[in-house]
């Protein structure tokens, strides 16, 4: 001690005073200046900022079925570099997958660090792969839209793509009620990456999506595709579409259209068979306009169901001659003979009776030519000319059905008119959605009067008619009464002119005609059976009506 | 004996305050712990519910695939079983009547 001045002794005292005095500077700066970002980077170290997604939406039938629904299933991931025997686990794997194992294989040696070898498996399979217990494979749960019925209803249904968005039918309309409001949580995680109790918490509870309740019937939808795929198939016509509506409110029973698709398979699809032809394919109706064009007749006084004309087996209008079907004169002929013999001669006499004016008055009033308003994406308008640009000739090939186009749900809405006593109603396919305000119910909604009671009523019976005395025998049910009209319309080519043998053959109809019910319209594209596929489309309505009224528990009106 | 006293107090004093400190931080502690335990639980159950909840949705979904008219239409037709053509409907008024 003795050898150390005390010049040195300040010295060292002065170093460490400085030294103290800096340490303390820079505890004070970290304490205070830089706290902020210190604080900041300890949280982003156990604290976790996460997504709650908000689960979809469930759809049902009226009945309460489950159409689509929503669920959770494990994905498979890998990391390679903990998997030890990378072979043997692909080869393990390839067995359990039902996959061939060299892509697996491919997938652990690709020098990812982390690997998807499956996406949403199902629950079986992912248990399986569970029990063998290979290090470096782990699940993550990603959510799957099912739909248990497969391709049943699949337009009406629509689907949902990999971003999670509604596509086409209800899904795509109804997306922001289906889909819901993502949630956050901001929570400390420890070591274990399980959420402190009494650390910091704070959580937005997502808003799950809304539970949607269809018109649509579990049942008759599912007779009516089965009917529509097989006379598709059995008249080898390139495709089809039927639709069941109740003629009060406007509620699809049923919807179908066919070739059809998988909703739970979109990439394996064939674009062609997306297509909605019962709301988006406008075609030339035929004869089924005869409906409009007699209810245009009725309601304006310049004919009666017993109005009588000399059918000659064609009529002059505009300076063209329009003949009947295969050019056959009937005589004397009633209006309600026009409809049971589908006489277009018939058709023209009214149509020139009431003029361009009257006539496109009625077809408008009818519903053609703009959109029914259903709740479902990619709706079509048809085509109806305005009366400006019709030609004298017009007059007659509208009134029965040539030189117009209309969807077959406008055709389903036109005689759901008149099965109601004249009023358009709105279609709709969503009868109630649930969420946390409670449930919301779709009203009805009436559009507008096409027609008065009377000339409903008489329409009726003269649809009545049409299927007990006329052409249309083959839509006869035992025991019920059925109005309907049959319609074969020719196809028109891109130069204007109509294609030669082939046709689109439509059959529109209600049940029981006493109290209709139900309305259903079927329609066949060029199908390749003898007249033009109108017996198969009527035989198609009989069976989809004797099993809907078999369902319904509908009391006979007849004899059988 | 009065310093003896003070000096005795002053220990008993301090000692009672360590102790109930000590008591306190303890109980403290304890309750840290039983919250931290307390939520773990909750999170275990928080992930038990939502299993079961997919399970239960998986489960409804078979349901509904069992239910489906489709299949049970072609189970029917792979026992051999036919559509009936026509059900008959006994009216029921002419029975009433006859009574």
């Amino acid at each position: 001690m003795a050898g150390i001045s005390a010049t040195r002794l300040r010295t060292i005292f002065a170093l460490f005073a400085v030294l103290s005095i800096v340490l303390s500077a820079r505890v004070v700066y970290w304490q205070t200046v830089a706290r902020g970002g210190l604080l900041e980077r300890a949280r982003g170290q156990v604290v976790s900022d996460e997504v709650i997604p908000a689960q979809r939406g469930t759809i049902r039938d009226r009945s309460g079925a489950i159409l689509a629904a929503t669920v959770e299933l494990r994905s498979l991931y890998a990391i390679p570099s903990r998997v030890k025997d990378k072979p043997a686990a692909a080869r393990s794997l390839g067995v359990l997958l039902g996959r061939d194992a060299a892509p697996i294989l491919e997938r652990l040696t690709s020098g990812g660090e982390w690997v998807f070898i499956q996406r949403r498996l199902p629950e079986t399979t992912s248990e399986a792969i569970a029990k063998v217990r290979i290090d470096g494979l782990g699940f993550i749960k990603e959510p799957k839209r099912l739909y248990p019925n497969e391709d049943l209803a699949a337009h009406a249904l629509g689907f949902v793509n990999d971003d999670g968005v509604g596509q086409g039918g209800v899904e795509g309309w109804y997306d922001e009620v289906l889909r819901g409001v993502n949630g956050t949580l901001v929570v400390e995680r420890d070591p274990a990456d399980r959420s402190i109790a009494v650390g910091l918490r704070e959580a937005v509870a997502p808003r799950h999506g809304a539970d949607v309740t269809l018109t649509i019937d579990l049942v008759v939808q599912t007779s009516a595709e089965r009917e529509l795929r097989a006379a598709v198939e059995r008249d080898r016509a390139a495709s089809g579409a039927i639709v069941v509506i109740d003629p009060r409110d406007g509620a699809i029973r049923a919807m179908a259209s066919y070739p059809t698709f998988h909703p739970a398979g979109i990439a394996a699809a064939d674009p062609a068979s997306m297509r909605d032809r019962a709301i988006a394919w406008p075609y030339e109706p035929g004869s089924v306009m005869k409906v409009v064009t007699m209810a245009a007749g009725i309601e304006t006084g310049v004919v009666t169901p017993t109005t009588t004309y000399e059918d000659r087996g064609y009529a002059d209008i505009g300076g063209r001659r329009l003949l009947n079907a295969l050019g056959r004169a009937w005589g004397p002929t009633t209006m309600t003979q026009v409809l049971e013999r589908s006489a277009n001669a018939g058709a023209v006499f009214v149509g020139a009776k009431l003029g361009g004016q009257r006539l496109s008055d009625a077809i408008r009033a009818f519903g053609f030519g703009t959109r029914t308003g259903v709740d479902l994406a990619g709706e079509a308008n048809g085509l109806v000319r305005p009366l400006a640009e019709w030609y004298p000739v017009d007059v007659g090939t509208a009134a029965f059905g040539q030189g117009l186009t209309s969807t077959p749900l406008q055709l389903a809405v036109a005689y759901a008119a008149i099965a109601n006593g004249g009023v358009i109603v709105r279609p709709y396919v969503v009868a109630s959605w649930r969420d946390a305000d409670g449930e919301h119910r779709t009203a009805p909604a009436a559009v507008r009067r096409a027609v008065s009671a009377g000339t409903a009523s008489a329409l009726r019976d003269m649809l009545v008619s049409a299927v007990d005395n006329g052409l249309a025998q083959g839509a006869r049910v035992p025991g019920f009464s059925v109005g309907g009209k049959t319609g074969t319309a020719q196809i028109p080519s891109p130069d204007g002119r109509y294609i030669d043998d082939d046709y689109i053959s439509t059959f529109a109809g209600f049940f029981p005609a006493v109290d209709p019910t139900f309305v259903a319209v079927i329609v066949l594209e060029r199908p390749r059976s003898k007249l033009f596929g109108t017996v198969t489309a009527m035989s198609t309505f009989r069976a989809v009506a004797q099993d809907t009224l078999r369902y319904a528990r509908i009391q006979p009106d007849r004899k059988p | 004996m009065r310093a003896a006293t003070w000096e005795m107090r002053s220990f008993l004093g301090a000692s009672a305050a360590i102790a109930v400190a000590f008591v306190l931080a303890l109980a403290y502690l304890a309750s840290s712990t039983g919250v931290a335990t307390a939520g773990y639980e909750a999170q275990r159950l928080q992930a038990t519910r939502d299993e079961l909840r997919r399970r239960n949705t998986l489960l409804e979904l078979e349901l509904a695939k069992l239910d489906a008219p489709a299949r049970i239409d072609s189970e029917a037709k792979r026992l051999g079983l036919v559509r009936v053509p026509f059900i008959p409907v006994v009216q029921a008024e002419p029975l009433t009547a006859r009574k």
